[in-house]
């Protein structure tokens, strides 16, 4: 990076399954307030906003972002709106830190939202399209046979999948932002009906509403905060065609060599000792085993070996997804964005009851379209 | 303004707009202009950086419609990139952001999208809030009438001079292979066509039309290697305003002024004027004399040469509009502009807008000579 | 001047209505024609010479054109699947069902498909299995001229000749 960032500010909504109390400017406005009020900053102190959500379709307004350029403070200012499928959240987040990191911008704010109530979220993610066979239920439909895959490839046992589960909803508990905050057992996932086999009901994420803003500054102003910052040590987006043949679903390059690229950057060589603390994405019980293979946390075959010895829990060796993750609370748009602030807020020590103890070096990281598009960040409490 | 990185415009192609290319979905009409891009370059799909597209889902008529984008646009292996649902020229904004960052040397900036698979005018209603606005039904043409009826209650023009603009573009527009209206006309004629909604007449108005852009940028030092005559990037602004109609005086447009001014003052240069030639993202002639105000430009001076591509009102493809503009001063400084080339020219100023009356703005000043030395 | 109300109104229920007319493209135009004949094409690499099944005009690992366009089997492999317990929005199927990858003889990609006449739990990776077409004469030139795949019986195929094609 050509000069240092840093995040200043988070804001996060509580994400549930409809906020029937505000509407799409009122959920966005809140959390650009929270974000402002968290770096001790007003709108007038902000060069830019850069926005991101998932398809128009979910809320039926087709770019929203020129109706929302007023709850947003941006009358006047540079707006930009990012869509990177899934990782939008996150590829949001990182244009915002090029903005930053150019010189030509001072503070940027970042916001990713997603009113999934709004609208039909099924019908806006798998329209019946013409000239394709209507066969894919929802995400979940998509993904399932990819977890299969995993399975047949590492002989992974059944219950890993709803153990991720368990240990996603532990989390939750201590989150008051996320949506699910129940704790289930194993036997309590493993008894919800079968969607999509080898996933349960229980091993998929909810549909929430939700947004989650951050103030994103340049390294000098950032000194001059109130708090202590997160400083954004690197981040990349990459993405890759479908129809590759022989490309892996399972494991996608681009989210290795996205990984690679940022570890580098960082000057991370051994993933799994070096970083404290991960937010990944995770829509689907089984991607947590799979991104840790994906992502060089562990060899391949082994991700799933991890989880089934406790390493990811919380206060374990690297506690993944502290705050309970995509399984927990998912407004799509927003859900990438949040990793990223969750993995600032780990590094700031400011998670409050989902604290990782000591936390210093944290991965933020989100994917995307058929596991295709690649985002990720990693923050640290040093400069 | 401190020294920002020289970065230049090095290939720009297009498909001819047309109405409705009834062979070829969105990305099928991608892939041969991202080929054609970057084989007038000479370089190979692995030689470019990064990668950035324009789309928009509601205009595609699904929902990631940009994914499939991928697909044809050399994205194995995996490339660093990003998506913006708007018109392609914010994307090589972002581009250009990027090299300032020193993050990248070259990038592609693609624009697509297969307007006339659905109804632009139902889509674009669909923008505004979803409260007050939407449920008018006001589209895109109306809105606009709104604009062009306070800006003539202003006193500021004359129908007259609606019809002589429209009518200027269009002619201007004759010599353009890339159109998709390339018959000659008068004002007198334009004036006489049917009202679309009043006090804007059909004649004043694009059609709806197609096609598929790609811009290949680059920063100092590869910028050479790729094109014989790169037109570099002197300054570039853009801002947005509220979308309330009621809110903002139509009848000027503050976004687009202030934008300008910034993107000038990166220029170094003390006014609009003092440019060769302006490419306008005007959809209609009331909105390209509300620029041109902006801008301090009086359209009736000669000069500067004010959209002698013909503009958006000769051909009007959604996502890919804006970026042509910026191709076009790409053509006319690199002497590729053909029987529409400015002679002489050497600084340009290209625009583009998004939203209803021109709520958002982009500016670039670009110069056949390098900025920073 | 009357009170105003108590309660504000808290949603507005608004149905968006859009009409879109989509192109097929001509290679997917040719495919579905094709298929009433009970044919399934796909287009092949011009650097590569693999096969993309729906055909597609350029090969996304390899950049170049995919000019020619080649008849593969209607019988290949299933490489992945999940068994679905949720209805299909556009489609009457009786749950669960199974949604599966197809890797077709010939082709380099796989597609989506139903596999029928076995029961869920028996279908598995690795499994051969055949197009079943509609009768002739009700075939329309869509995706459903193919109304599923269902076992042949062979031998199971090797994993190396389809792990690399989910």
């Amino acid at each position: 990076m050509k000069r240092p960032v840093a995040v200043v500010g988070v804001g996060q909504t509580h994400h549930t399954t409809r906020r029937s109390d505000v509407n799409i400017a009122g959920l966005v406005r809140e959390a650009v307030d929270l974000a402002l009020r968290d770096a001790g900053l007003e709108h007038k102190d902000i060069d830019a906003v850069i926005i991101g959500k998932a398809p128009d379709m979910l809320e039926g307004v087709c770019q929203p972002e020129q109706f929302l350029a007023g709850a947003l403070g941006a009358h006047m200012k540079p707006l930009l709106r990012v869509h990177t499928a899934g990782s939008v959240g996150a590829s949001t987040a990182l244009t915002a830190v090029t903005h930053v990191a150019s010189g030509l911008y001072e503070r940027v704010l970042t916001v990713a939202f997603e009113k999934q109530s709004e609208g039909n979220a099924m019908w806006a993610l798998s329209p019946n399209m013409p000239f394709v066979a209507p066969l894919v239920a929802g995400a979940g439909g998509f993904f399932a046979p990819y977890c299969r895959a995993y399975i047949a490839r590492t002989g992974a046992p059944a219950h890993i999948g709803p153990l991720t589960v368990v240990n996603a909803r532990d989390n939750a508990t201590r989150n008051e932002h996320a949506h699910l905050r129940e704790p289930m057992s194993l036997e309590d996932v493993m008894n919800t009906p079968m969607l999509w086999e080898p996933l349960r009901f229980g091993e998929t994420c909810p549909s929430s509403d939700g947004a989650i803003a951050m103030i994103i500054s340049s390294g000098d102003l950032a000194k001059k905060g109130p708090r202590k910052p997160a400083w954004v040590k690197s981040g990349y987006s990459y993405a890759e065609a479908m129809w590759v043949p022989g490309r892996d679903q399972v494991s996608p390059k681009a989210g290795q060599v996205c990984a690679k690229h940022v570890y580098d950057k960082a000057g991370i060589t051994d993933p799994w000792n070096q970083i404290d603390t991960a937010e990944i994405y995770v829509p689907f019980s089984w991607f947590e085993a799979m991104w840790l293979e994906n992502l060089g946390f562990r060899g391949v075959g082994e991700g799933w070996k991890a989880i089934d010895r406790g390493d990811t829990k919380f206060g374990a060796h690297l506690p993944i997804n502290p705050s309970g993750g995509v399984l927990c609370s998912n407004p799509i748009g927003a859900s990438g964005m949040i990793r990223l602030g969750e993995a600032a807020l780990q590094v700031m020590g400011r998670a409050g009851a989902h604290q990782v103890e000591g936390a210093k070096t944290a991965l933020g990281h989100a994917y995307g379209g058929g596991a295709q598009y690649f985002a990720m960040w990693i923050v640290s409490s040093q400069e | 303004m401190s020294k920002l990185r020289n970065v230049a415009v090095v290939g720009f192609a297009q498909l001819p707009v047309v109405a409705r290319d009834e062979h070829r979905t969105a990305t099928e009409m991608l892939y041969p202009v991202v080929r054609q891009a970057l084989q007038e370059c000479g370089v190979h799909r692995d030689g470019i950086d990064y990668q950035i597209a324009g789309s928009t889902d509601y205009m595609d008529g699904r929902p990631f419609g940009f994914v499939a984008a991928l697909d044809v646009m050399g994205a194995w292996p995996p490339r660093q990139d990003l998506h913006l649902e708007m018109d392609a020229s914010f994307c090589a904004y972002y581009a250009w952001v990027r090299m300032q960052a020193g993050e990248c040397d070259t990038a592609i900036v693609v624009g697509h999208g297969k307007t006339s698979e659905g109804d632009p005018q139902r889509v674009l209603n669909l923008q505004l809030d979803p409260y007050y606005q939407a449920p008018l039904g006001l589209d895109p043409t109306s809105t606009a009438a709104l604009q062009a009826s306070a800006f003539l209650a202003r006193g500021a023009a004359t129908a007259a001079d609606l019809a002589a603009v429209a009518a200027r573009n269009r002619n201007n527009g004759v010599r353009n292979p890339d159109n998709q209206l390339r018959s000659p006309t008068t004002a007198n004629e334009l004036a006489q066509s049917p009202w679309a909604v009043e006090p804007l007449r059909q004649g004043y108005l694009p059609p709806v039309g197609e096609t598929a852009t790609c811009m290949v940028l680059a920063a100092e030092g590869k910028a050479e290697t790729l094109c014989d005559k790169p037109v570099w990037i002197h300054g570039v602004d853009h801002r947005t305003e509220l979308q309330t109609l009621g809110a903002r005086d139509l009848s000027r447009s503050a976004g687009a002024k202030l934008a300008a001014e910034r993107a000038l003052a990166m220029a170094g240069l003390a006014k609009a004027g003092d440019v060769d030639v302006i490419e306008l993202m005007a959809a209609n002639p009331a909105e390209e004399l509300i620029l041109l105000e902006a801008l301090g430009v009086d359209p009736r001076a000669g000069k500067p040469s004010i959209n002698p591509s013909g503009g958006a009102l000769c051909a009007n493809p959604v996502m890919s509009t804006g970026l042509i503009r910026l191709g076009e001063t790409f053509r006319q400084l690199s002497g590729r502009a053909g029987e529409h080339g400015v002679a002489g020219a050497s600084r340009a100023l290209a625009h583009a807008a998004q939203g209803h009356c021109l709520q958002t703005n982009i500016f670039w000043v670009v110069g056949s000579q390098r900025r920073w030395s | 001047m009357n009170e105003p109300p108590k309660e504000g109104i808290k949603y507005v229920e608004t149905t968006v209505r859009l009409p879109y007319h989509y192109v097929a493209g001509d290679y997917k135009a040719l495919y579905l024609l094709a298929l009433k004949e009970k044919r399934i094409l796909g287009s092949k690499c011009d650097t590569t010479g693999k096969v993309f099944v729906p055909p597609i005009v350029a090969s996304p690992e390899s950049f170049a054109p995919c000019s020619q366009l080649v008849e593969v089997a209607d019988r290949g492999v299933v490489t992945t699947f999940c068994v679905v317990n949720i209805p299909v929005i556009g489609r009457n199927l009786e749950l669960p069902y199974v949604a599966a990858s197809v890797a077709l003889d010939g082709a380099a990609i796989s597609i989506f498909a139903l596999i029928q006449e076995c029961k869920p739990q028996d279908v598995h990776m690795g499994m051969r299995v055949e197009a079943v077409w509609k009768p002739d004469g009700e075939r329309q030139g869509d995706h459903e001229d193919i109304q599923y795949f269902r076992p042949t019986g062979e031998p199971d195929a090797p994993p190396e000749t389809y792990i690399n094609r989910l």
